[in-house]
């Protein structure tokens, strides 16, 4: 039972995460091999607010969440200003995730760097997990049907385009980069209160790959697809555990495969939704609206 | 003062090793526009195979070089063949190309840890010692570094510039399509270029693992390094990319010399952010405009 | 005191060696239909991406609604009411028709980053809203039906009929077309003047026209201006008439009737 507890709450993490770095990569286009980098500032940032400070537990997680959506600006800012192509912001994406790493294992004074950040208590429990999740999921899922989302995926689709039907791009890609920090970092935040420690070593490169191969199987502008995989990501391999030394060659040339013959990843550019058996529904509206403006007028 | 002289060319060492990374993923960038982060595996499968040839087969220094090269050669015409060219040919987006690259690169090197194991290996005995200029004590192995870095860029240098397929290269750098159009071999083009990456970052691996050591991840640090420099230098500009490794290799081994080598990265990091805000194109640098 | 609504004096481009644009004057008063014409490479679209702001020019002013466009960006521009479409179809391939048309309505969102989060009542009722908005432009170009259509699953006429949707979505003043006709044959013409004139005359859009198919743009321009542009310079300007009389254009560029120039 407690073995499954631990899937379900690592799971239920991982799909936190995985829909930020859908909103980031799936949505707006932009690639980051760094996420963990969030994660390991939120749940620092939550831990050190709740044991250092006393702050409540769930606004620490806020708080922490909030903290790691902040330092998402001090690459976003950069990067995206000068409408930089994306390579730009790829690697500097990886130089932070090396400096706050190494900024981590050096600080010894509260944290304890390399050797780990102890004491935490337990908790995160499942239940909380799910709301989390749940949660996250209704609001990415309002987020992207939005005009702000859709902006996202303007600005991804073709950015040059979108800018001159009057989209800011900098700030879409801002705002993108910055949600989806704070998704991580809200990820982050419950895994340190589960985990019970904190090491920088939980926030490796591996740890963002894990995150990037969900969007990249779940399927680009999807939501659904991507928290799915991040799901089954995390389980799959307590199931595989022999295959475990293969998991990342597996994912590197899933990647490859993938990109190759199905770019979409599995739900393409479709998201699975009620949406879609609404939209006869909300067309046949649009079009009494239509006829309703018509009377006035006539009127 | 020979404190500063021995960084200096500890400095210079390690800035040619960033110059060759930087060079070749310049030159990819320039070309094909995107990130080929599979130059970190290519410098590791270099490392193995050269460290190989040396401690198994026990073959002299210059030979097991040699070997690192059309290891590495082999690998890197194979991921472009495999991972890039099906997505140019139907003009993918970038982000689907640095994913697959980035796929390909997490492939190879843990194929390499699982092959051979994350154990690191120092590289046998090459050339060890040191000469002694003026009291400054210039290592051998950071000399031979230095100068074959040259001598390998001095030679990418007139074959891009002095050769027929270099002009078909710079060509193509400039416009892909018309270069085509002109006659230009699109495939012999990648063959020739990835070929060069790849033997660059060949280099570049033997003798970091020289310097350092021998293991699957030696590439991580190192090509984000390079990846810096060559943004500062100006992306896509292979004379930036030179002259901003050589930079921040000699800046960073002052600062590890003098402060720690904690603060070393730090630096490179906090370099990028302010070369970003304030000259986002680099040293050497175009601006990067949309074809309209 | 000039009323044009937008003003080019003597604007140069050069990239490096090349002058894309050397020393170009050209005018267009608010509501008015404009041509440009002239042969492949002569800068035409060079001149539409100076005036939305994608490049700079080397020298001179660009004067929109009396103000310098200098140092603005394209989407403040377009917020300023410059619009456009483009020679090679730029839709956003994934997204619906609908979406495509919603996103140039509201490209500036009308609600905060928290209320896109968080359904409020008020965020669901202005998406409802400018749903009628978005209907009632595609019903101006003939795809009301397509609505929900992807944008690349659309056959090229009906994207080209969609991105003038998009850009007057934008609520332009300004409203420029590039190449619009490009690949059409002569009844997808007929359609695409009548299309134009109709909105020209609804909306009431200052609109300039690049364009190689001579009976569009003659037939569009009739009673208007027409500037001719060869090498980077405008070779003469007038009426339909004046410039298709004019031997120098002749020998430059127009060959033989509904020929476009290759």
């Amino acid at each position: 039972m407690g073995y499954l507890n631990t899937i379900l709450v690592l799971g239920g993490i991982q799909v936190i995460a995985a829909l930020g770095l859908a909103i980031l990569t799936g949505y707006t286009g932009l690639f980051s091999m760094g996420h963990s980098v969030y994660m390991a500032l939120g749940g620092y940032a939550a831990a050190v607010l709740y044991m250092e400070l006393g702050v409540p537990f769930i606004l620490a997680l806020i708080l922490g969440a909030l903290f790691a959506g902040l330092c998402s600006m001090i690459i976003g800012y950069p990067t995206f200003r000068s409408q930089l192509r994306g390579d730009y912001f790829a690697i500097a994406t990886l130089g932070f995730a090396e400096a706050v790493r190494l900024v981590l294992n050096n600080t010894y004074k509260i944290i304890n760097g390399a050797i780990g950040y102890l004491g935490i208590p337990k908790l995160t429990s499942p239940w909380l997990v799910l709301i989390a999740m749940l949660l996250a999921f209704v609001l990415a899922h309002s987020f992207t049907k939005s005009q702000w989302g859709r902006n996202c995926l303007a600005v991804k689709q073709d950015a040059t385009a979108a800018q001159m039907m009057g989209v800011n791009v900098l700030k879409t890609q801002m705002t993108a980069l910055f949600v989806s920090a704070v998704y991580c970092g809200l990820a982050g935040g419950l895994l340190a209160f589960y985990m019970a420690y904190l090491t920088p070593a939980m926030f490796t490169v591996t740890k963002s790959s894990d995150l990037l191969a969900a969007v990249v199987f779940g399927g680009m502008q999807s939501l659904v697809g991507p928290a799915i995989a991040g799901f089954v990501l995390i389980a799959l391999p307590e199931i595989l555990r022999p295959l475990e030394s293969w998991r990342l060659i597996m994912y590197g040339s899933l990647f490859v495969i993938i990109m190759v013959f199905r770019p979409q990843g599995l739900l393409g550019y479709y998201e699975l939704e009620l949406g879609r058996y609404l939209a006869p529904i909300r067309a046949a509206y649009a079009r009494l609206g239509i006829r309703r403006k018509a009377k006035v007028d006539a009127a | 003062m020979t404190l500063f002289f021995q960084q200096l060319v500890s400095g210079i060492s390690i800035g040619s090793v960033y110059a060759l990374l930087a060079v070749g993923y310049a030159l990819v960038y320039s070309v094909y526009n995107f990130t080929n982060w599979a130059f970190d595996a290519f410098m590791v499968v270099g490392a193995f195979a050269g460290f190989y040839t040396i401690s198994l087969a026990h073959l002299p220094f210059w030979l097991a070089t040699l070997v690192a090269i059309i290891a590495t050669v082999l690998f890197s015409v194979a991921v472009e063949r495999i991972a890039y060219r099906p997505l140019r040919n139907r003009n993918a987006p970038r982000l689907f190309m640095m994913i697959s690259a980035m796929g390909a690169n997490i492939a190879l090197i843990n194929i390499m840890n699982k092959a051979f194991g994350g154990a690191f290996r120092s590289f046998p005995e090459v050339t060890t010692g040191s000469f002694q200029l003026g009291g400054v004590a210039i290592g051998k192995m950071d000399l031979l570094a230095a100068v074959l870095s040259f001598a390998a860029l001095v030679g990418l240098y007139l074959f891009l510039y002095r050769t027929k397929a270099g002009l078909g290269i710079r060509a193509s750098a400039i416009d892909m399509t018309t270069a085509s159009l002109m006659g230009i071999d699109n495939d012999k083009v990648a063959f020739l270029i990835f070929g060069v990456t790849g033997g660059l970052s060949a280099i570049s691996g033997v003798f970091y693992g020289i310097k350092y050591a021998v293991y699957p991840y030696l590439g991580s640090m190192v090509t984000i390094k390079a990846m810096i420099a060559s943004i500062i230098g100006g992306l896509g500009s292979l004379e930036g990319a030179v002259v901003a490794s050589l930079m921040l290799g000699i800046i960073e081994t002052m600062i590890s010399g003098y402060a720690s080598s904690i603060y070393r990265d730090l630096f490179s990091f906090s370099l990028l952010i302010i070369i970003l805000l304030f000259l986002p194109n680099g040293l050497f640098g175009k601006k990067n405009a949309d074809k309209l | 005191m000039s009323d044009h609504i937008l003003d080019l004096q003597n604007v140069t481009v050069q990239f490096g060696g090349l002058r894309a644009v050397n020393d170009v004057s050209i005018y267009i008063d608010p509501g008015e239909f404009v041509g440009i014409i002239g042969p492949n490479g002569a800068g035409k679209t060079t001149i539409f991406n100076l005036i939305t702001g994608s490049i700079p020019p080397t020298e001179g002013k660009i004067l929109f609604k009396g103000q310098s466009i200098a140092g603005k960006r394209s989407d403040q521009l377009c917020h300023l009411g410059i619009s456009r479409t483009f020679q090679n179809i730029r839709l956003f391939p994934e997204m619906t028709a609908y979406e495509n048309v919603a996103l140039g309505l509201h490209a500036r969102p009308q609600y905060s980053l928290i209320e896109a989060f968080v359904r409020t009542p008020a965020a669901v009722r202005t998406e409802e809203q400018s749903s009628i908005a978005v209907y009632e432009l595609l019903d101006m170009v003939g795809l009301k039906s397509l609505a929900l259509e992807r944008a690349n699953s659309l056959p090229y006429g009906l994207q080209r009929r969609l991105e003038l949707a998009r850009a007057m979505a934008t609520s332009p003043e300004l409203l420029l077309l590039d190449e619009p006709a490009a690949g059409m044959n002569e009844d997808e013409c007929d359609d695409l003047i009548r299309t134009i004139r109709n909105i020209h005359t609804e909306m009431g859009y200052a609109i300039m026209l690049i364009e190689h198919h001579m009976n569009v743009v003659m037939e569009l321009c009739e009673g208007s201006r027409l500037y001719v542009l060869n090498l980077g310079q405008i070779l003469t300007a007038g009426t339909p008439q004046e410039v298709q009389g004019n031997p120098h254009v002749i020998k430059a560029y127009l060959g033989e009737k509904d020929e476009s120039y290759v």
